[in-house]
């Protein structure tokens, strides 16, 4: 027998908990199911700079945690490390289906479902992941004590994390495609000048090469077409996102890049389905743009349920 | 329902080693049954996550698998031997050698270590 709620959130990301945050306070009933712990990208980012409300940076598990806790204590439920094995989100009662043993439904969804990090797509990128190739320098920055480190990408993630990887590396080469980061300047200035910080320019990994573990990464010079082999201990790929669509990509037109497209509340093309976060078609992908986003998306599906009843 | 999230404790299905105990627990234990290894690290969301879900697939598999947890931090001569850099990372082995492939990062799904230790038993029995 399926739980009933008046709206399921799916995603325990900044929008999907700002969500919750306003539905639960609206008396909503509402579940948060999520198929890790809260705070999606937020809680893998060593610290905060930019989000109002905290003069002091602050460690992005912490912020995580204090959005978990601030939606729990207005009554919202939320269901950690569930994975969705079944879905039908496109009639007037969406039903889900958790680890194929468990149903719960709701007239109203908010799909904020965030990105995952995307991947290289070259050769050996498969077979070391967890070998030597990571996306999470607070998870396994630590491994590499002493180490040469190679990052790959040049916006904020891979400016800041390269930071971040200077607490263990002996030394962290940025590998970037173009001949200038896109990161935020306060960020680009500290990395720049930083001792333990090299970039290489205009480059882009082409392979990674090893026998059982990591040794070697291959790249190539985008505008001299020169082609080399770095050593190295290690690789941090932070090369932007890809939208996680699975749930809604049979049942909405997709954007170009996958994104959601919606109205300004939110809303898409199936009654009772809203979007929320990065998975949407937006310029800026942001922690404030996100919860933003998730308090418009709650807002509407409260007006949405009271005019329905 | 919602009691697996709030009220959970480490499941005695999972057993927590060192390195010493490596090669009995894992490698020599794996001869009798299929063995699970997880290394995890603090600090780490992912680590988190798989927790209950590790744990549940342990209490699924009760008596038939064994599934062993390792603290990265503790235990960094037996990391850099397995070639682990990266948390969390499950190991599989059966018949006293690495079987399958190595889960790792952020997104392991319940369904595909479940889909794993199938494998492994499957092939013991065959």
């Amino acid at each position: 027998m399926a739980e009933r709620y008046d709206l399921i959130v799916v995603g325990a990301g900044p929008a999907g908990l700002a969500a919750a945050i306003y539905a639960a306070r609206a008396r909503l009933k509402t579940v948060v199911l999520d198929e890790s712990v809260p705070g999606g990208q937020v809680k893998t980012t060593h610290k905060v700079s930019n989000y109002p409300g905290f003069p002091e940076d602050v460690k992005g598990a912490d912020l995580a945690k204090a959005f978990a806790m601030q939606a729990e204590r207005f009554g919202a439920q939320i269901r950690r490390a569930v994975e969705i094995t079944k879905h039908d989100l496109a009639g007037p009662t969406k039903r889900i289906e958790l680890d194929e043993e468990e149903q719960v439904e709701a007239p109203a969804v908010i799909v904020a479902t965030g990105a995952r990090p995307r991947e290289l797509g070259i050769p050996g990128e498969s077979r070391f992941k967890g070998r030597g190739i990571s996306w999470c320098a607070t998870c396994d920055g630590a491994y590499f004590d002493g180490k040469e480190l190679h990052v790959v990408g040049g916006g904020n993630s891979a400016v800041e994390e390269s930071l971040f990887l200077t607490q263990f590396a002996r030394k962290v080469t940025v590998i970037h495609q173009f001949d200038h980061f896109q990161a935020e300047p306060a960020t680009v200035e500290e990395a720049l000048h930083h001792p333990k910080i090299e970039v290489i320019w205009d480059s882009e990994p082409r392979a990674f090469l090893g026998e059982t573990a990591l040794e070697k990464v291959r790249i190539e010079n985008v505008k001299t077409k020169e082609v080399r082999e770095l050593a190295t201990d290690g690789v941090f790929v932070f090369i932007g996102m890809v939208p996680r669509t699975d749930l809604v990509k049979d049942i909405l037109r997709l954007a170009p890049g996958g994104y959601v497209e919606t109205d300004e509340s939110m809303a898409t093309s199936v009654p009772g389905l809203y979007v929320a976060g990065d998975i949407r078609a937006k310029r800026f992908r942001q922690i404030t743009t996100a919860v933003a986003d998730g308090t418009i998306a709650a807002l509407a599906a409260q007006k949405y349920l009271k005019e329905k009843r | 329902m919602g009691l697996r999230d709030k009220e959970r404790n480490v499941s005695e299905n999972v057993k927590e080693i060192g390195q010493a105990e490596y090669e009995a627990e894992v490698v020599g234990a794996s001869e009798r049954m299929p063995v699970v290894l997880d290394f995890y690290s603090t600090e780490c969301p992912p680590c988190e996550a798989l927790a209950p879900k590790f744990e549940a697939v342990a209490d699924q598999f009760a008596g038939r698998a064994r599934f062993l947890k390792i603290f990265r931090q503790g235990n960094r001569d037996l990391a850099t031997r397995l070639g682990v850099t990266g948390s969390p990372t499950l190991i599989f082995f059966r018949g006293g050698r690495e079987v399958g492939t190595r889960l790792s990062g952020e997104d392991i799904k319940r369904s595909a270590l479940k889909q794993q230790v199938e494998e492994m038993l499957a092939q013991a029995a065959a």
